[in-house]
């Protein structure tokens, strides 16, 4: 590991100042990605600035129809909040289901987004939740926010402060592990939304998380399971490694898809 | 007496410190003005050193050394010696055994291998120096598929060695079991990979080596298996004399073969502790450790099986090609050709076998020792074919080796291998494992399983294996005044109990608490010689060792016993810890204090007198058999296998404690569920880059994928071979569970026709398995290379 600056402001504004006034500064929401890089040198940062005493950004709230996660909420409290098991339960799950107990422990929702591991499990629920990015100076549609792999329309030194989620109908997650890492081979998301049904697909793209519009129409017709054995996935832009091929993980967004929904509609 | 027994599953003494953190590994030692080692690693598989550029790196702070192939030359170090037990091609000439320096000198052969070392102060400075040493190279093609390096026009490794053979080996009668597959009714064949995997110990490979100038003398603390034979090769490639280095083994956490061989870092840290007049240590990093630890498995063979009409077995017939790496490394060459043909054909009765084996050298790192080396493989081909041979063929998986088993009026038999099978009762442990799978309700496990949509099956793997490494071993006992007993062993536990269960031997054969006991091992200032660990040999040699030293020191207490009970020697009889004459006895205990105790003491005895060493050195190898059975789930739809139970019945012979012979059945278990169907070393065809190179992708299994296991032990049949009638524990779970797990899976299977898949079973290749039906090429990966 090189040698960096560390540093860990008490607000906001002290933390982008910091980063404004650094040569090169990576922001650390946790560190369960980064400090694995920069033992590895694969990031040499001059400085580090740790978000974990910025209180502002902490914490769960919901009211009228959103869920608003703050930025440096852990993924165990997610998972254990009964608020968000309330509101979303499928969003709880996927908390639940990232990582291991250590990793819940000291990873954020904040942190994961911003880094857009094209296998990290959040990135399905807030395009698949169609959420909103909240950050230090705007806010972004899931849509726009998402930008490839390892790559979001974040600027330089914009830190994400919150996340809204709308409360769907009904929602379901679905991951199929990588057998070494157990990150997402394949995860997805679906959610019935008043404005129709968005499947969201992680682990799978070679530009990250996406859309599966075949399974939209599908489950726009018909929102159950058995119906969707009939739907082909296109292969093209999926990612092929030694633990699947294109072929495989099209096959795997089928059948996470209707796990998803069978769960969505209670049906596990 | 003792409070212990052979037999009591006395709790381990070592896991007080381990599991409280107190456990003093080679990390943990520091000595006074310590410096960091930093290897330089060769980025290609196959390239020429055009040159190496040490000036930038020695310029950056704190860097005190740069050790390269000048030094080496220079200095006139020897190569690292192979040691395999077969160096003998079929036609009688020598194996190739081309130079293996602790560093690169002209060429690097596979990503990884060292090319410089270098010292620091501290470890940053020596990383940050590594990489600043400039390294001109030359790329040469690289071939890392051993049956790809036979054939013509492949990448070579070595001038002189044309196809990169480095053995050709034979075993068995060739002509008589050609003519048994010419007078089959059937005949079946088919190609079968064992998988390349690797250890993976929790604790990476490091050392800390030291130098005396003043007396020259080298000390080296080293995450080693295997120290006494280590030492004595790191001296003959340093030109000094064995004595010269004391080669100690702390606390090592995990080995399984890694930790066996004479690895390069070490000689590079006692050089470089010489060059400096500093002790140097050097840790391996985890990703390194994927590079630059052995392998082990890696075959591809082709195994063929000829039968009578009703199902009798008339021959075996095996043709395996192995990749060993670059190199023969230490006993790389053994594993692809004696080490698997010895127990080819398992528990069953083949009149006839023969088995052909090639070593190969590709652009990988080193094959050496891993778990069973060639045991596992043997055990694997056999029932692999067996159960493809009752799929195709039509007959009952069960029944066709029912069928097969030696009976044990059958024992003492040579099998056509030349292995002396001589106790055993392998019908009777069948029955018995089928008997415990069917107490757990098959059909209810199907129901529930194929209620769910998945797909069950079962399976049913015999096993047969043998011991191995150094047959002999020293075991030294001390008795000190303030009670405690020192034991020295030569053995090497990497965390299996040897500590208590050695313990456990000698104080039940003195007859003494076994608290007292105050266990060393694996350090060459204890024991002057030793067989470290390797083989199965903890107990069989180690724990006769300590048997074989308790005895004698028995014999040497009479005299003093006599004289406790005013009687002659000859009359002292000794049982239970208590020495007998007439109607009067004496404590082993008080003779141990007697022993002590010069106004104790008959004429001409001292102090000490029953400090002793003893040294065992074991005839024939014994033959640990036993019979795994495994019942699974495939979900159709994802691939995905899961264990709905799982069972064993092995005969060890005696069990010395059988709650630490239950943690070797396990860990060797789930060894070898990971490598049915997760581990796997993939190295890039083209560029001989590994792909496996972390966690993130080489799949080692988690606990939530091994199953509760329900272990029998039958000791019904202790082998004559050695006193305390033991077969070797630590290897046989993973012998058994191979062949275990993928029978289970393709027995699920059936029903879309699928008769093989190669390991690993990832959730992929049973998914493509399924929807290729039946299709499946069976000399697909040897073609007419077999």
């Amino acid at each position: 590991m090189e040698d960096f600056t560390y540093s860990r402001p008490a607000s906001l504004s002290d933390a982008v100042a910091v980063h404004g006034n650094a040569d090169d500064a990576m922001y650390m929401a946790g560190g369960q990605t980064l400090i694995p890089v920069l033992k590895q040198g694969l990031a040499m940062p001059t400085d580090v600035i740790d978000l974990g005493a910025v209180w502002q950004l902490d914490g769960i709230a919901v009211s009228g129809g959103t869920v608003t996660i703050g930025a440096m909420t852990r993924h165990a409290v997610v998972a254990a909040s009964n608020d968000v098991g309330r509101a979303i339960p499928a969003l709880a799950t996927l908390a639940g289901g990232i990582g291991d107990a250590q990793v819940r422990n000291r990873g954020t929702i904040g942190g994961s987004l911003a880094n857009n591991d094209p296998s990290a499990d959040y990135p399905a629920a807030v395009l698949g939740l169609n959420a909103t990015v909240v950050t230090d100076r705007r806010e972004l549609a899931a849509g726009g926010y998402f930008d490839g792999m390892f790559a979001t329309s974040l600027e330089p030194g914009e830190i994400i402060t919150a996340v809204k989620f709308p409360v769907p109908e009904k929602a379901g997650y679905a991951k199929f592990p990588n057998p070494a890492s157990r990150y997402a081979l394949v995860g997805v998301f679906v959610a019935k939304t008043a404005s129709g049904v968005r499947v969201a697909a992680t682990g799978a793209g070679q530009d990250g998380v996406f859309r599966v519009t075949v399974l939209e129409d599908a489950l726009n017709d018909d929102f159950r399971a058995a119906p969707l054995r009939d739907v082909t996935i296109p292969e093209d832009n999926l990612m092929t490694d030694m633990h699947a091929d294109a072929a495989y993980r099209a096959h795997l967004i089928g059948v996470m898809t209707a796990r998803a929904v069978a769960r969505a509609n209670g049906r596990d | 007496m003792s409070n212990v027994k052979i037999g009591d599953s006395l709790k381990r003494f070592e896991d007080q410190r381990f599991l409280t953190g107190r456990g003093r590994y080679v990390d943990d030692i520091n000595l006074d003005g310590q410096t960091r080692a930093v290897v330089v690693r060769s980025p290609y598989a196959h390239a020429t050193i055009r040159s190496i550029d040490t000036a930038a790196a020695l310029a950056m702070e704190g860097v005190l050394l740069v050790v390269t192939r000048d030094d080496w030359q220079r200095e006139g170090f020897k190569p690292m010696p192979t040691k395999s037990a077969v160096k003998t091609n079929a036609d009688g000439t020598p194996l190739k055994e081309p130079p293996r320096h602790a560093l690169a000198i002209d060429r690097v052969r596979y990503v990884g291998e060292p090319v410089a070392l270098v010292v620091a102060e501290t470890l940053s400075q020596a990383q940050a120096a590594a990489e600043a040493v400039e390294v001109d190279y030359d790329e040469l093609p690289a071939v890392v598929d051993p049956v790809q390096a036979l054939a013509p026009g492949a990448p070579q490794l070595w001038d002189g060695i044309p196809n990169n053979l480095c053995i050709d080996f034979e075993l068995g009668d060739k002509a008589g079991t050609d003519k048994a597959f010419a007078e089959a009714d059937h005949v079946v064949s088919l190609d079968i990979l064992n998988n390349r995997v690797t250890a993976v110990p929790i604790e990476t490979r490091g050392c800390v080596a030291a130098h005396d100038a003043g007396s020259d003398r080298y000390t080296l603390w080293n995450a080693s298996q295997n120290v006494h034979a280590n030492r004595d090769t790191f001296a003959e490639v340093l030109n000094i004399a064995k004595e010269q280095l004391d080669h100690i083994a702390p606390d090592v956490g995990g080995g399984f073969g890694a930790k066996n061989s004479g690895y390069p870092e070490p000689v590079l840290c006692l050089y470089a502790a010489r060059r400096l007049g500093r002790p140097v240590k050097w840790i391996n990093s985890r990703s390194e450790s994927f590079l630059s630890d052995t392998h082990g498995r890696g075959q591809t063979s082709r195994v063929e099986l000829a039968l009578t009409r009703d199902g009798r077995f008339l021959a075996l017939r095996t043709s395996t090609v192995g990749g060993i790496g670059a190199y023969a490394w230490t006993v790389g060459p053994f594993t692809p050709t004696g080490g698997s043909a010895r127990t080819q054909g398992g528990p069953y009765h083949f009149p006839a076998m023969h088995y052909r084996g090639r070593a190969v050298f590709i652009n990988t790192a080193p094959m050496d020792p891993y778990r069973g080396a060639g045991r596992p493989e043997a055990t694997f081909q056999t029932e692999r074919i067996v159960e493809y041979a009752a799929r195709t063929l039509g007959f009952d998986p069960v029944e066709l080796r029912r069928k097969n088993l030696m009976p044990p009026e059958m024992l003492p038999h040579k099998t056509p291998m030349g292995l002396d099978v001589d106790s055993g009762d392998f019908p009777l442990l069948f029955e018995e494992t089928l008997k415990m799978a069917d107490k757990a309700d098959l059909a209810a496990l199907r129901a529930k399983a194929e209620g769910a949509g998945r797909k069950f099956g079962f399976a049913i793997a015999p096993y047969l294996e043998c011991t191995g490494g150094g047959p002999k071993e020293h075991a030294g006992v001390v008795f000190n005044k303030d009670g405690s007993i020192e034991l020295a062993v030569g053995t090497s536990s990497t965390g299996m109990g040897h500590e208590t269960a050695l313990a456990q031997i000698l104080a039940a054969n003195l007859g003494v608490d076994v608290d007292r006991i105050k266990f060393r091992q694996a350090d060459t200032t204890a024991t002057p010689l030793g067989g470290g660990h390797g083989g199965s040999r903890g107990m069989e040699v180690g724990g006769n060792a300590v048997k074989q030293a308790a005895d004698e020191i028995v014999e040497l207490a009479k005299p003093v016993a006599a004289r406790l009970l005013q009687s002659e020697t000859e009359e002292v009889e000794f049982a239970d810890g208590q020495f007998q004459a007439g109607a009067s006895s004496v404590s082993m205990n008080d003779v141990i204090e007697a022993s002590l105790d010069s106004d104790k003491l008959p004429d001409g005895m001292e102090p000490g007198c029953l400090d002793h060493s003893s040294v065992f050195e074991r005839g024939v190898i014994s033959i640990p058999n036993g019979v795994h059975a495994a019942a699974v789930e495939v979900d159709p739809e994802t691939g995905v296998v899961g264990f709905l139970g799982y069972w064993v019945m092995d005969d060890f012979g005696k069990i010395i404690n059988p709650m630490l012979a239950d943690g070797q059945v396990m860990g060797g278990v789930a060894q070898g569920i990971g490598q049915a169907l997760l581990e796997d070393i993939v190295y890039d065809p083209d560029t001989g880059q590994l792909v496996t190179g972390s966690l993130m992708d080489y799949g080692l299994p988690h606990a939530d994928e091994i199953p509760n296991m329900e272990i029998g032990y039958y000791e019904g049949a202790p082998t004559k071979k050695n006193p305390l009638g033991v077969k070797g524990a630590g290897e046989a779970g993973c012998v058994g569970a191979c062949p275990a797990a993928v029978n289970a899976v393709l027995d699920a299977l059936k029903d879309y026709g699928v008769t093989h898949i190669d390991m690993p079973l990832t959730p992929m290749k049973v998914w493509k398995a399924i929807r290729a039906g039946g299709k499946h090429d069976p000399h697909g990966l040897l073609g007419d290379a077999a």
